[in-house]
């Protein structure tokens, strides 16, 4: 009798302790001076760097920060501040404009009007693009440096002839989005064999050039690695590709004068060649996002 | 980077980022932890009175085990971008999936394990003057205990598994490491996190294990 009742308190006990376990792992965040901010980061390193140089600058003027950085495509961040389950996210305004807008193509390669075309497709929602940076990670298709060879090729329209021989590959939405596969096509006429799903200029997209399953990828203007994979990005010589300035996007709410005033503060300091520096820091030295910021933000005395 | 995860010359693991990266890699161990023991502690509670239903009112038994079978089918990557809308980004959303995948495993070797409780033990305790409730809590349960012991086990490595995909949607546990590894095509982090998985995984496995003898010292062998 006595090992049984032991058996039942011991199920009992197990159970207790689990919850117990579980309510001791959660600790309160400190609330600051000047109120909450939560700054979300797209799930590439650039919009790490980019989340954690906005985050560090709000802090240091006295804002108490939480990071979902890493949060996901712009499927997932869009919904997520709508919703105001996070606050700012450093935006690219083309992009950014062509979500909110339904991909009605609005975006031009004018950085004012586009972010001007933005802020009223965010004013219904609540939110508000600030200043634009003259940083800009656009969107640009690369193909190795044979197949450039091979079909003497050095810009987007050079593709056209030859399109159907090469395999296209891109994060899934590329099918969807008028700067992506229909851009191609309506722009340059440039129909491809195929086009494979895969993600957007990562690790999936340089392992099927490096083993040959694509032609062409897409790629970011700011990334740091182009030369070392032996890529080469096709120059966009009918303006496919719109503004996409770094811009951040941040909900009305939060949006006080002396919030935005940090933000445009960081935002001025950027420029593309910055963005490839620091992305390099980051992708290729394989140094931490936050202190590839502080150590920018520490060297152009943002905290001094 | 990437790609070159498998190309290049770079170590498995760089010790130096390592060194530097203690309290960050075991604040992500502890999310890991937090979130096993919240969903294991939350598909017991569950499912040991389902279980307990199911089990004297056998009609029960379908719709019960249906519906979590069920949603154990809903892919983990899916549910959790579905339960955003409603949950945000929190670990609640991670929690809700995770807990009803563990109600479906625990809850049918709940429910196996009373069933397996021999006939003529029942006769007995009923001989001897127990009262039902009695009987279950004294000779029913602890006899289904090694049943659903096992089912525990399964549960609790199956749950430090699908932990790592919430980090998809950054709800945090040693998945983040693995996706940072992934997108800034970086070993070491992706090294880290995987390898404390699987430890994490023995290591709560062994911990059953060793639960299941002390609770049930009759089955010890020898």
């Amino acid at each position: 009798m006595i090992r049984k009742l032991g058996s039942r308190w011991l199920l009992a006990g197990l159970v207790v302790f689990a919850i117990a376990a579980a309510a001791c792992g959660s600790t309160p965040s400190p609330s600051g001076n000047k109120g909450n901010i939560t700054v979300a980061g797209f799930n590439f390193p650039e919009s790490s760097i980019l989340a954690e140089l906005y985050a560090q600058a709000l802090e240091h003027d006295g804002y108490t920060v939480t990071r979902k950085l890493r949060l996901g495509t712009r499927e997932v961040v869009g919904p997520a501040i709508k919703s105001g389950q996070i606050d700012l996210y450093p935006g690219y305004a083309a992009t950014d404009l062509e979500f909110y807008n339904g991909g009605a193509g609005e975006a031009t390669g004018d950085v004012t009007a586009t972010v001007q075309k933005l802020n009223a497709r965010l004013q219904p929602l609540g939110m508000q693009a600030l200043t634009p940076s003259s940083a800009v990670d656009q969107n640009a298709f690369a193909v190795t440096k044979a197949t450039a060879q091979q079909y003497n090729l050095t810009k987007l329209s050079d593709l056209a002839p030859i399109g159907d021989k090469l395999v296209l590959g891109a994060g899934p939405e590329c099918p969807t989005r008028p700067f992506c596969l229909p851009g191609l096509e309506k722009t340059y006429g440039i129909h491809f064999k195929s086009f494979k799903a895969l993600d957007t200029d990562g690790p999936a997209t340089r392992a099927a050039f490096a083993n040959g399953t694509i032609q062409v990828g897409l790629v970011f203007s700011s990334d740091s690695d182009l030369n070392k994979l032996g890529l080469v990005v096709l120059q966009d010589d009918k303006h496919l590709e719109n503004a996409d300035n770094v811009v951040p996007i941040i909900r009305q709410k939060v949006a006080t004068d002396e919030v935005k005033n940090v933000l445009n503060k960081v935002s001025a300091g950027l420029d593309t060649k910055t963005l490839v520096t620091l992305n390099g820091q980051v992708e290729l030295n394989h140094q931490d996002a936050d202190a590839v910021a502080r150590a920018f933000l520490q060297q152009h005395n943002y905290f001094s | 980077m990437a790609g070159h995860l498998f190309l290049d010359a770079e170590p498995w693991v760089d010790w130096a980022w390592v060194s530097t990266h203690v309290p960050t890699v075991l604040g992500y161990l502890g999310q890991h932890v937090e979130l096993t023991a919240i969903s294991l502690a939350g598909g017991i509670v569950i499912s040991l009175p389902l279980g307990v239903a199911a089990y004297r009112w056998t009609g029960l038994r379908l719709p019960a085990l249906g519906l979590f079978g069920t949603f154990y089918t809903i892919p983990s990557l899916a549910f959790f971008a579905l339960m955003v809308p409603y949950t945000g980004i929190s670990e609640l959303t991670a929690l809700i999936p995770l807990t009803g995948y563990n109600v479906l495993i625990l809850l049918r070797n709940v429910i196996v394990g009373l069933d397996e409780v021999p006939r003529d033990v029942l006769d007995a305790a009923d001989g001897m003057g127990y009262r039902p409730f009695a009987r279950l809590l004294r000779i029913e349960l602890p006899l289904a205990l090694p049943a659903m012991l096992a089912g525990l086990r399964v549960a609790t490595v199956s749950t430090i598994g699908i932990i790592t995909i919430a980090s998809v949607i950054a709800l945090g546990g040693l998945g983040e490491l693995i996706y940072q590894g992934f997108i800034e095509s970086f070993r070491t982090p992706l090294v880290v996190g995987m390898v404390l998985c699987v430890a994490f995984a023995l290591v709560a496995d062994v911990l059953l294990a060793g639960v299941r003898r002390l609770a049930m010292p009759w089955a010890r062998s020898g």
